[in-house]
């Protein structure tokens, strides 16, 4: 083979490589789009029958009860260490600049702002979407949601919508239960692990956490559980094909749920700090014109 | 009153299921669909409840054109459509969270059902028609309070068809209601069903792989093959039929039957 073709060769390899994976990123492209249109349409249709019918208080809070009950363990277990976690983070980059008496404020507000409510929220999807997917995609594959839709009721309202509003407001109590006990466990840690009292780290706290630290935490909690609570009760409302249909719909979901999780997070960082500053600015041009 | 299809097409993905398939199914008829195994006959029965909506055709439940109402406000319309026609599936399909009792209440408590006859069923109501229906499927109130999981799938499968009977359905369809079962359970469903065909004077669809059944019972059957319908006729011309696929379910059916076996029994 002479050293033309051998170039000719190797052009045509590495076009082909390129074209295939150009088409493999066009399909992901795709299918993710798809998923969000999917995803999207079945969160108006949700929306759309609550607001059209009612009657759902009983069935909410007995889902309510389910979720927080099988989650609530999990949630205060692992929130001690989300605190104790970033209070070892910050208290080394903090001693270098001998600025440790701003632990406990940078930690509070980046735990209720930002770090909490991500990982909380990837333990409830691991927890209270997993299951929600799994149970009502196995309803999907052994035709229970085919019959309840047989029986003229429709399953958006009897199933869907109770465990897609538990879910929301079950996420958001425990995320601020989760983000409570975090405060405390990182208060528990900064005492053991870098000598501070409590009562240093306490008063360092409102430098740093205040009222729009606590509105951020909300927001982002509401965004994180919706994203939870749609992604779920979608994916195993769609699910099809037997078990491996089942096993399928839950991996999809948590894979799907920590993507949208993490590229919300972005998303409301900086529409959050941009609605900060714009909020700021009318408040110092009302004391201008005002005071 | 009827169920219509005509020229019903439906695929999913590059697979053709049905492929302009017209028939009719008039009122008090017992008609059989067989075929064999991913041919769309499970499919047709859910464009009639909805469940699927043709790519291109229609079906109709009386005047009700069911293939239209899969959005928006006629959504209203297939509900009333749903509740003349009472389903069974091939699994039992009931609700683990409920009781067996739930599970035959479930439609009787539904608020669609309450629009329906004008008011809501009180518990003895309820209860009554619970028991009613029970006795139909030849089952002991014991079970009642039992869950799906506690009892064997063929008693399932009974609670299954008491719930299907309990909202009082015009039209009843089976989707292979004796899959998974044994000899003794299959006969007993098929005898169950064939009863409430009669008992009930009901318009039933039943799909199924059992001949022998279906030449019993049935007042017209219909062999779907490759998406299109080969035969539809009553079970006489079936047997003397020439078609090769037919030809091979009587055979199979003949080896299972008793030899003085003949179509008036």
């Amino acid at each position: 083979m002479n050293i033309e073709s051998k170039v000719t060769s190797a052009m045509e390899g590495t076009t082909h490589t390129l074209k295939a994976g150009v088409n493999t990123s066009f399909a992901v492209f795709v299918k993710t789009l798809e998923e969000l249109g999917g995803s999207w349409i079945f969160f108006m249709r949700i929306i759309r029958t609550f607001r059209k019918t009612s009657g759902y208080k009983e069935a909410i809070i007995q889902q309510i009860a389910e979720v927080s009950t099988r989650t609530i363990g999990t949630v205060i277990f692992a929130g001690i260490f989300v605190g104790a976690i970033l209070v070892l983070q910050f208290d080394v980059m903090l001693r270098r600049f001998d600025a440790q008496t701003l632990l406990g404020g940078l930690n509070t507000s980046a735990t209720i702002r930002e770090i909490g409510p991500m990982i909380i929220s990837f333990l409830l999807a691991g927890k209270i979407g997993a299951f929600t997917t799994a149970e009502l995609a196995n309803m999907r594959v052994t035709e229970q949601i085919d019959a309840v839709e047989s029986l003229g009721v429709s399953p958006i309202q009897y199933l869907i919508i109770p465990r897609f509003f538990a879910i929301v407001f079950s996420s958001v109590v425990l995320l601020a239960i989760g983000l409570s006990v975090s405060v405390v466990g990182s208060i528990l840690v900064a005492q053991s692990f870098s000598g501070m009292n409590m009562y240093q780290y306490i008063s360092s706290i409102p430098r740093f956490a205040g009222a729009w630290t606590i509105f951020e935490g909300l927001v982002r909690s509401i965004i994180f559980s919706t994203i939870v609570a749609n992604t779920s009760t979608y994916k195993g409302y769609t699910a099809s094909g037997g078990a491996r249909g089942v096993g399928k719909a839950v991996t999809e979901a948590a894979i799907y749920i920590n993507v949208y999780i993490v590229v919300a997070n972005f998303i409301s960082s900086s529409l959050l700090e941009w609605i900060h500053d714009l909020v700021y600015w009318f408040i110092s041009l009302a004391e201008r014109f005002f005071f | 009153m009827s169920i219509r299809f005509e020229s019903v097409s439906k695929s999913f993905g590059t697979k053709k299921i049905l492929d302009d398939v017209s028939f009719e199914v008039t009122r008090g008829e017992v008609l059989f669909i067989l075929g064999k195994s991913g041919m769309g006959k499970s499919v047709t029965l859910k464009h009639i409840i909805g469940v699927f909506a043709p790519d291109a055709g229609k079906v109709f439940v009386d005047q009700y054109e069911v293939s239209a109402m899969t959005s928006g406000a006629r959504m209203d319309d297939l509900t009333l459509v749903r509740q003349r026609c009472g389903m069974v599936f091939q699994h039992p399909a009931l609700l683990d969270s409920l009781t067996n009792f739930e599970n035959i209440a479930f439609g009787l408590r539904s608020k669609q059902y309450s629009q329906k006859i004008g008011r809501k069923l009180s518990e003895e109501e309820i209860r009554d028609v619970v028991l009613e229906k029970l006795s139909l499927v030849y089952l002991e109130p014991e079970i009642l309070q039992l869950y799906p999981h506690e009892v064997s799938y063929g008693v399932q499968k009974r609670v299954s068809m008491a719930r299907t009977l309990a909202p009082g359905p015009e039209y009843l369809l089976f989707d292979e209601p004796t899959t998974g079962l044994d000899p003794l359970s299959t006969s007993s469903i098929n005898a169950l069903i064939s009863e409430l065909s009669r008992k009930l004077k009901v318009t039933s669809i039943i799909v199924s792989h059992d001949m022998a059944c279906a030449l019993s019972i049935a007042d017209q059957i219909m062999f779907l093959d490759q998406g299109k319908i080969l035969l539809m006729a009553p079970p006489k011309e079936v047997i003397s039929s020439a078609i090769p696929l037919v030809q091979d379910f009587f055979k199979e059916t003949m080896e299972l039957l008793p030899p003085d076996w003949s179509l008036e029994k």
